[in-house]
C-alpha cells in the first residue's frame, strides 16, 4: 500500500481554519442555544486569542456537546471539538461539583446502583427524588434515568469462562458501563453472535470506565489514570495474548481511540487500530467468506430505523451496522438522516442543558416517528436513552437485532 | 468493501459524476473530506462567462469553439465543441432530476445580481435568485429592498446603488423579529444559515409575510437576502402565496443558504440511487498494479479498503485540499499524478489579486479522457473532474461551475462506455 | 480664515505624532500633516520590539543606554500599548558562548538588567526556545504595538489642541526670504492643494524626509535599508526570542497580539523603490530558515504575511547593510547647519525613542520660540493607559462577553469604555479572528481618524487575523459606507484595494493553507460578489 502525502495531524491544527464557517452550519448546539458562541469562535478563532492570552476563555464553551459534528463537516480537517474541549480542560475555573462526579462515575455509581438496583431504579424514579435532584444537584426532574440491573455483565462472564475458552479463537470485549451494570443482555448478544461465528469472548484483565464522562465533566485526571489502566488491560490483550479488542459502544470505542490521544495526551498508537466495534470486526469477518451466519427462519418482520450516533458518525462506521442489519432476512433497515439526538452523555442531564437537548433532538424524533419502523437502532446508549424518553420507539443495538434473528 | 466506482470527492463534480454513475446501476462510494464548495455557491453555475482574450460571452454554445482555439489545454477542448451542448445539457438534467431547481440555457447566458449589486453572466441560476436576461437592468423597474436588521453579511445599500444606476427605483427597507433577537443577542451567530433556520418556522414566515405586505407598497418586487430555507424549500413560495408580491433572492457572504440546500439535494438524490455518502473521511493510501488503482484506503476505515473497477478524483482545487501546495511546488497529494503548474514560486501569482492569477490554471494533468497521467503515462482507471482540473481560469473565463459539472458527465459517460 | 500655528510637523509616524503630542502638551499650536494613514511607513513596518537595547549594547552604548530608558518609560505611560514580555538572548552551537559574557557586560553597563540563566530554565520559560541552545540570557524585552502607540500620541496631541489632517501630501515647502514659513500640500482626499503657515516646520518624514528636505534646498544624506519581515498565524512564543551573537538577520522573533513575527533581512535598495516593496521568495526563505533556529515550530506554523519597511538611517559611512549605521538620533537645525531658518529635521533614531525624538525636536521648537515650557511626555501617560481610568472602565465592560471585553480592552485600554456595547446591534462582529465588534469600529472612524479600510485595520486589527480580511472587509466597508463615510462605489473601491492590499503581503508566502485563503477570499470576491479592481465606466 502506497500512503499518500497528507498529514492528518500537526501541532497547530487550528492553523488550517480558513474561516469558512462550514462547522457552525452544523453544529446541533448554535442551533438552539444562543448561549454558545459556535464552533468556529469557540475553536480555531477562540484558540488563537486564548493563546494570546488565558484571559479569552470563555467559560460559554461548556455548552459545546463535544459531538464532533463540526469536525465531520471541516473541509480543513480541523480538530475544531477536540480544540475546544482541550480548552475546557485547560482552562475553565468552575470546579465540578456534586452532580458532576455523580454523572461522571458511572463504574463506581454504577456498581452501588446494581448491587441495590431495584431500590434505585424506583428511587430515582419517584418524583419526589427527582425534584431533588433538580433543586439539589440540578439534574433535570425530566430526564428518564436508566435502570440498573440486577447483577453485573462481568459477574454473568465469570460463570462463562470455561465455556467462552474452549473456542479455538478469541477475541476480548471492553464490555463498558452501560452493558456492565446497565444492559448486560447486549453484552450477552454480543457473545451470542460471536460465538456463533467460532470465537470465544473474553473479558480484559481490569477494564474501568473508558472515562468519556469524566473528561466531559472535567475530571481529566481521574479520567487519565482510568485510560492508563485501561490501555494496560488493552495492551495485555493486543500484544501478548494476541486477540482483537472489540467494544459495543460507539462511544467508549472513539473515546479509546482518539480521545485518548487527543484530549487526555496519551499514546495509543500500538494498540489504537486493534480496539474496534464489534459490527466493524464483525463485518470484515463476514464479508471475508470464511465464516456465515445462519439466520431463523421464522423470525419476526422488524422495520428498523437506523440512527447514526454523533461518535458514530466521527467514527465513520455507520456502514458497518447498517450493513449487518441490513443482511438480516427478518430485517427491513431504514436509515434516518445523520443528526444528533441531543442528550450527548451526561450534558442532557444538567438541567441547564434540557431544553437545548431536547430542541437538538426534535427533528430527530419527528422523523424516527414517521419513519413507521418497529424499532429503532444505535450503537450509542445515551441515544437509546434518549430516543427512548422522547419517542415512542423502543431502541435495540444492531448487536441485539442480529444476535435475536440467529438460529 | 466493494464497489463498482469510487469517487473521491462529494461536492458539486463528485455528486454528479456519482448520480450518473448511480443512477445507470453502478454501486458507487462518495468518500469526502468535510463538507464542499457548494456551502460558497453564489446561487447560479456559470459554463462560459468570456474567452481567455477577456472578450465577454453571451452564448456559450457558440463561443467555445473560440475558447478551445484560444485555449487548447481547456477542459472543454477534451469535451470537445461538438458535444458542448449536449454535455451541458446532460449536467443540467442531472440537477433538475435531483429537485435542484434551476435555470438557463447554453445558448444564451443570463446575468444575476451580485452581492456588490453588479450584473454578471451566468447559465444555471436556482430559482428563487434574482435574475435578468440583460446586462442592462433588472425588468423589475420598481423594487423594494430588505434586510434583517444587524445581518451584515448582506448590504442592500451596495446593491440599491447600482440597481438605481441602472433604471430600478429602489427603497431599502430594514426590519426586525422577535425570533431573530435571539441569535441577535449572540455576537457570532447572526449568520445565513442560523436566520434561515428561524425562517423554517411557519409562524416567522407569516410573520415576514405581513413585513413584506406592509412594506412593499407599489413595488414590482421584494428582493431579500438569501438567508430563507434550509431544511425546506419552499419558504420563498410561501412568501409570494401569503403576499401575492414577487419575491426574489440575492446572494449573501458565505456561507450559502441555497448552496446548502443544493448539498443536501444532491447528496440525498445519490443515495436514494443507492450510493453511498462517506462524510469526513480521507483517503489514506492505496494498492496499485500494472497501472491500475485497485484500492483505496482512508483515515477512518484503516485496513478495510475501498476496491472498485474504476476511480474519479474530484477532490477540487487548493480550497478543498485536491492540490496542495508546498513552499517548493505543487502536488496532488492523494495519487501523486502530475500537476501542470509553473516553475518556481515566484511565477505562481500576479499583484493583483482580481487578475487572472496563474495558481489559478494549475492542475492534475489528464489525457483526452480526463485520466490522471502519471510520469506522463494515464492511470487506467484513474479519472479526475472538477475544479482539480488543469488548464483553465475559473473566475475570469467564468467557467468554473460549468468545468465541474461537464467532466463529471464525461467520466461518468467514460466510465460507463467501458 | 486660516488657523494660526507655531509649527507644522510633517510626517505621521511615531516620531511626528512624538513630536506634536510634546508640541501640544506644552501649548504650542501645532499642525501635523501626513500624506497617508499614521504610521504607515517606517513605524508600521518593524518588529513591534519594545527593544530593552541590549542588542544595541555591544556595538552602541549610547543607543542602548537610550532603549533602556524609554523602555521604562513606556511601560509606564504606554502601558495598553505594550506587553511585557521578557526577552531571551539565546546562543546556538554554532554561535558558541564567547559572545555572551561580552554581551552581558556590556549591557550591564548600559543599565541593561541581563541575567544568564540555564538553557534548560529558558526551554521552561519559553517552551518554542530551540533546545538546542547551550546559553540564555534574560532581558527587558516586551513587545510594542506601532499603529496602537502612534493613534495614542495622536489622541492625545489633539486633546491637547494640535490638529491632525491625514492624507495631506505636502509639495513644496513655502520659502521667504531664506526661510521656511509654510507647506503647500495636495489634499488627497478632495484632490485641492491647501496652504498651511507657522513659523516652524518639522521635517519628520522618515525615509521621506530626504525629498521633504530637498524641497528647501537643503540635503540630509539617508540610506534606505529595507527590512523584511513574516508574521505567523499565531503565537507561537509569549517571550521575545533573539539570538545572542552580532545583529544579523532574522535573528528576533517577537510575540505581539494575536501572532508572532521574525526578522529581519536588510539589503540597500534605490529611493524610487521605498513607495512599493515587495517581499522576494528569497528573502522569505531566509526569514523562514534562520527562525526555524530560535523556534523550530515555525517551519510547521502557518504565515499570514510577508511585509518589509525602510529603515530611516543617516546615513554615516559606506556600509552596504546599513547595520552598522547609528541607530542615534539626528536633530538638524537648518538654521546653524544650512542657513536655513524655521526648518527643523528630526531623524535617525527607532520606534523605541520615538518620544525622546520628540522631546529633543520640542526643546529646539521651545528655544527658537521663546517658550518655557518643560517636557511632561515621560510622565503623562497616553489615553489608554490611565491607570485609574482603567479600573472604572473595567468595572463598566465587566457584563460584555468575555472574548469582546478583552479584546477591547487589549486595544484601547481605558478607552474601551467609549465602544459602545449597549445594544445587541453593537456588539455584534465584524471580524471574527479578531474579535472586533461593530460598536468598536465605530468608535475608530468617529475617534480615531479612520479614512479607509486599511486605516480601519490600523486601529482595531480588523482583517489582521489568520483569514486577512475574507469576511470583515466587506462587513466594514458596509459600515463605512452607511456612516456616510464613503459613497458605496468608493466603498467598492475601498474594499477591492483593501483585499489586494492584504494580498500583496500574502502572495510571497501563498503556500499551504495561506494559498487556500486566498483561492477562497478571491472565490468570494471576485467569483460570487464580482468584485474587480477595473475602473468603472462612467
Amino acid at each position: 500500500m502506497k500512503m499518500n502525502t497528507i498529514k492528518e495531524t500537526s501541532q497547530n491544527n487550528f492553523e488550517q481554519c480558513i474561516k469558512c464557517t462550514v462547522c457552525t452550519v452544523y453544529c446541533p448546539v448554535a442551533a438552539v442555544n444562543p448561549l454558545y458562541p459556535g464552533p468556529k469562535q469557540s475553536g480555531p478563532d477562540g484558540e488563537r486569542l486564548r493563546l494570546k492570552r488565558p484571559e479569552f476563555y470563555d467559560e460559554a464553551l461548556k455548552y459545546c456537546l463535544n459531538c464532533k459534528r463540526c469536525e465531520v463537516a471541516c473541509p480543513s480537517n480541523v480538530r475544531i471539538g477536540d480544540i475546544i474541549q482541550l480548552a475546557r480542560l485547560k482552562h475553565s475555573k468552575k470546579s465540578p461539583g456534586l452532580r458532576e462526579f455523580t454523572l461522571a462515575n458511572t463504574d463506581l455509581v454504577g456498581s452501588v446502583a446494581t448491587l441495590a438496583a431495584p431500590i434505585v431504579n424506583a428511587t430515582v424514579a419517584l418524583k419526589p427524588m427527582k425534584a431533588i435532584m433538580d433543586a439539589v444537584v440540578k439534574i433535570d426532574h425530566r430526564r428518564t434515568f436508566p435502570k440498573y440491573s440486577q447483577g453485573t455483565f462481568e459477574g454473568w462472564m465469570r460463570k462463562q469462562r470455561e465455556a467462552q475458552a474452549a473456542f479455538e479463537r478469541q477475541v476480548a470485549f471492553f464490555h463498558g458501563c452501560y452493558v456492565n451494570y446497565n444492559n448486560p443482555p447486549l453484552g450477552k448478544a454480543f457473545v451470542k453472535v460471536m460465538n456463533a461465528l467460532g470465537y470465544g469472548v473474553q473479558l480484559l484483565d481490569k477494564e474501568k470506565c473508558c472515562g468519556v464522562a469524566l473528561i466531559s465533566n472535567g475530571f481529566v485526571k481521574q479520567a487519565r489514570r482510568q485510560a492508563k489502566v485501561n490501555l494496560g488491560s488493552i495492551r495485555t490483550a493486543v500484544i501478548e495474548r494476541k486477540l482483537p479488542v472489540l467494544a459495543t459502544s460507539s462511544t467508549c470505542t472513539f473515546t479509546l481511540r482518539d480521545e485518548y490521544p487527543h484530549l487526555l495526551g496519551l499514546d495509543n498508537a500500538d494498540v489504537r487500530d486493534s480496539v474496534e466495534l464489534a459490527v466493524r470486526f464483525i463485518y470484515r469477518l463476514l464479508s471475508s467468506g470464511e465464516v456465515q451466519l445462519r439466520f431463523r427462519k421464522d423470525a419476526p418482520k422488524l422495520r428498523v430505523a437506523y440512527h447514526t450516533a454523533c461518535h458514530m458518525e466521527k467514527l465513520g462506521w455507520s456502514c458497518y451496522s447498517k450493513e449487518l442489519l441490513a443482511m438480516i432476512p427478518s430485517v427491513e433497515m431504514v436509515p434516518l438522516d445523520s443528526q444528533c439526538c441531543g442528550i450527548a452523555g451526561t450534558y442532557g442531564f444538567k438541567k441547564e442543558n434540557y431544553a437545548t437537548s431536547q430542541a437538538i433532538g426534535e427533528p430527530l424524533f419527528r422523523k424516527i416517528e414517521e419513519s413507521g419502523c418497529d424499532v429503532v437502532s444505535t450503537d450509542c446508549e445515551t441515544c437509546k436513552w434518549q430516543i427512548e424518553m422522547s419517542t415512542s420507539k423502543r431502541v435495540l443495538h444492531p448487536l441485539e437485532i442480529l444476535a435475536d434473528a440467529l438460529e | 468493501m466493494r464497489y463498482d466506482s469510487v469517487i473521491i470527492g462529494g461536492g458539486l463534480s463528485g455528486l454528479v459524476c456519482g448520480l450518473r454513475l448511480a443512477k445507470a446501476g453502478k454501486r458507487c462510494v462518495i468518500i469526502s473530506a468535510g463538507q464542499s464548495a457548494l456551502h460558497f455557491s453564489s446561487g447560479s453555475f456559470d459554463l462560459l462567462g468570456a474567452l481567455p482574450s477577456g472578450e465577454s460571452v453571451g452564448s456559450p454554445a457558440e463561443r467555445v469553439a473560440q475558447l478551445i482555439e484560444q485555449e487548447p489545454s481547456h477542459p472543454y477542448a477534451k469535451i470537445g465543441a461538438e458535444a458542448f451542448v449536449e454535455t451541458a445539457e446532460a449536467a443540467k438534467q442531472t440537477l433538475v432530476d435531483a429537485g435542484v431547481r434551476v435555470s438557463g440555457d447554453a445558448a444564451q447566458n443570463h446575468y444575476r445580481l451580485t452581492p456588490m449589486g453588479t450584473l454578471k453572466a451566468t447559465w444555471l441560476t436556482l430559482d428563487g435568485y434574482v435574475r435578468s436576461a440583460t446586462e442592462e437592468g433588472l425588468e423589475w423597474k420598481n423594487v423594494v429592498v430588505m434586510n434583517a436588521e444587524g445581518f451584515l453579511d448582506f448590504y442592500t445599500q451596495f446593491i440599491v446603488d447600482e440597481l438605481r444606476k441602472k433604471g430600478t427605483t429602489c427603497r431599502v427597507c430594514s426590519f426586525s423579529l422577535a425570533a431573530l433577537d435571539a441569535i441577535r443577542n449572540n455576537p457570532t451567530e447572526m449568520r445565513s444559515a442560523n436566520i434561515a433556520r428561524i425562517f423554517d418556522g411557519e409562524e416567522c414566515i407569516a410573520q415576514l409575510s405581513e413585513i413584506i405586505s406592509r412594506e412593499a407598497g407599489d413595488s414590482d418586487a421584494v428582493l431579500l437576502p438569501a438567508f430563507l430555507g434550509i431544511n425546506r424549500y419552499d419558504v420563498l413560495d410561501e412568501l409570494k402565496r401569503r403576499t401575492g408580491r414577487e419575491c426574489a433572492v440575492i446572494a449573501t457572504l458565505p456561507p450559502s443558504v441555497p448552496g446548502i440546500r443544493t448539498q443536501i439535494a444532491l447528496r440525498r438524490a445519490f443515495e436514494r440511487a443507492g450510493g453511498v455518502y462517506m462524510l469526513g473521511d480521507t483517503v489514506a493510501g492505496y494498492d496499485e498494479k500494472d497501472g491500475r488503482i485497485e484500492r483505496v484506503y482512508t483515515v477512518n476505515h484503516g485496513d478495510i479498503g475501498f476496491s472498485a473497477d474504476e476511480f474519479v478524483l474530484a477532490t477540487g482545487s487548493f480550497f478543498s485540499r485536491g492540490l496542495e501546495a508546498t513552499r517548493e511546488a505543487v502536488i496532488e497529494p492523494l495519487f501523486g499524478v502530475d500537476v501542470e503548474q509553473a516553475a518556481s514560486r515566484g511565477e505562481w501569482f500576479e499583484r493583483d489579486l482580481f487578475a487572472k492569477q496563474p495558481f489559478e490554471s494549475f492542475g492534475v494533468a489528464t489525457d483526452g479522457e480526463f485520466r490522471a497521467l502519471r510520469g506522463g503515462k494515464p492511470l487506467q482507471n484513474l479519472y479526475v473532474c472538477g475544479a482539480g482540473l488543469s488548464g483553465y481560469n475559473p473566475l475570469t473565463e467564468g467557467c468554473g461551475a460549468g468545468v465541474s459539472m461537464l467532466s463529471a458527465v464525461r467520466v461518468s459517460d467514460n466510465i460507463l462506455k467501458r | 480664515m486660516q488657523k494660526e500655528f507655531d509649527v507644522i510637523i510633517i510626517g505621521g509616524g511615531a516620531t511626528g505624532a512624538g513630536v506634536a503630542r510634546d508640541c501640544a502638551l506644552r501649548g504650542i499650536r501645532a499642525l501635523l500633516l501626513e500624506r497617508f494613514d499614521i504610521a504607515t511607513g517606517a513605524t508600521g513596518r518593524n518588529h513591534g520590539l519594545l527593544h530593552s537595547g541590549a542588542r544595541y549594547a555591544v556595538n552602541d552604548h549610547e543607543s542602548a543606554e537610550e532603549c533602556i530608558r524609554e523602555n521604562m518609560i513606556l511601560r509606564r505611560i504606554a502601558s495598553h500599548c505594550v506587553e511585557e514580555t521578557g526577552g531571551l538572548f539565546i546562543s546556538l552551537p554554532e554561535d558558541g558562548l564567547d559572545f555572551q559574557a561580552k554581551f552581558i557586560t556590556a549591557c550591564r553597563a548600559a543599565g541593561i538588567a541581563a541575567e544568564a540563566i540555564d538553557p534548560k530554565q529558558a526551554l521552561r520559560m519559553e517552551p518554542s526556545v530551540n533546545p538546542a541552545l547551550i546559553g540564555a540570557v534574560t532581558v527587558p524585552d516586551g513587545s510594542v504595538d506601532p499603529f496602537r502607540l502612534t493613534a495614542a500620541n495622536v489622541l492625545d496631541a489633539k486633546l491637547h489642541g494640535a490638529e491632525v489632517l491625514t492624507y495631506q501630501e505636502v509639495s513644496e515647502l513655502i520659502m521667504e526670504q531664506g526661510r521656511v514659513v509654510g507647506v503647500r500640500a495636495l489634499d488627497r482626499k478632495s484632490g485641492e492643494m491647501r496652504e498651511y503657515r507657522a513659523r516652524i516646520t518639522v521635517n519628520a518624514g522618515g525615509i521621506w524626509g530626504h525629498n521633504i528636505a530637498k524641497k528647501a534646498g537643503v540635503t540630509v544624506n539617508m540610506l534606505p535599508a529595507k527590512g523584511a519581515l513574516l508574521i505567523f498565524g499565531h503565537r507561537v512564543n509569549n517571550v521575545v526570542i533573539n539570538r545572542c551573537r552580532k545583529p544579523a538577520d532574522a535573528d528576533i522573533l517577537v510575540p505581539g497580539d494575536t501572532i508572532s513575527l521574525i526578522g529581519t533581512t536588510s539589503s540597500k535598495v534605490p529611493f524610487d523603490e521605498v513607495d512599493d516593496m515587495y517581499v522576494t521568495a528569497d528573502e522569505v526563505d531566509l526569514l523562514l530558515r534562520e527562525g526555524m533556529k530560535l523556534a523550530p515550530s515555525l517551519e510547521h506554523t502557518r504565515i499570514l504575511r510577508a511585509y518589509a519597511g525602510v529603515r530611516p538611517l543617516v546615513a554615516s559611512d559606506d556600509d552596504p547593510s546599513g547595520r552598522s549605521v547609528s541607530r542615534g538620533i539626528v536633530v538638524l537645525d537648518h538654521a546653524t547647519r544650512d542657513g536655513v531658518e524655521g526648518f527643523i529635521t528630526i531623524t535617525g533614531g527607532k520606534l523605541m525613542t520615538y518620544r525622546l525624538m520628540g522631546e529633543w525636536t520640542t526643546d529646539l521648537i521651545c528655544k527658537k520660540l521663546g517658550v518655557e515650557a518643560k517636557c511632561t511626555t515621560a510622565e503623562r501617560p497616553l489615553p489608554g493607559s490611565r491607570k485609574e481610568e482603567r479600573e472604572r472602565t473595567e468595572k463598566k465592560i465587566h457584563a460584555l462577553p468575555t472574548l469582546q471585553r478583552e479584546s477591547s480592552l487589549h486595544r484601547h485600554g481605558d478607552m474601551a469604555e467609549r465602544v459602545e456595547a449597549t445594544t445587541a446591534a453593537k456588539r455584534s462582529i465584524v471580524c471574527e479572528c479578531e474579535e472586533v465588534s461593530v460598536g468598536e469600529v465605530e468608535y475608530a472612524i468617529n475617534a480615531l481618524e479612520v479614512n479607509n479600510l486599511v486605516d480601519l485595520r490600523r486601529r482595531t486589527r480588523v482583517g489582521m487575523g489568520t483569514c486577512q480580511g475574507e469576511l470583515c472587509a466587506c462587513r466594514a466597508a458596509g459600515l463605512m459606507a452607511e456612516m456616510g463615510r464613503y459613497c458605496t462605489s468608493r466603498a467598492k473601491q475601498d474594499l477591492a484595494a483593501f483585499i489586494n492590499e492584504r494580498w500583496k503581503g500574502m502572495a510571497p508566502v501563498a503556500w499551504g493553507d495561506t494559498l487556500r485563503e486566498s483561492e477562497f477570499t478571491k472565490w468570494l470576491y471576485g467569483g460570487v460578489c464580482g468584485l474587480t479592481t477595473k475602473k468603472e465606466e462612467e
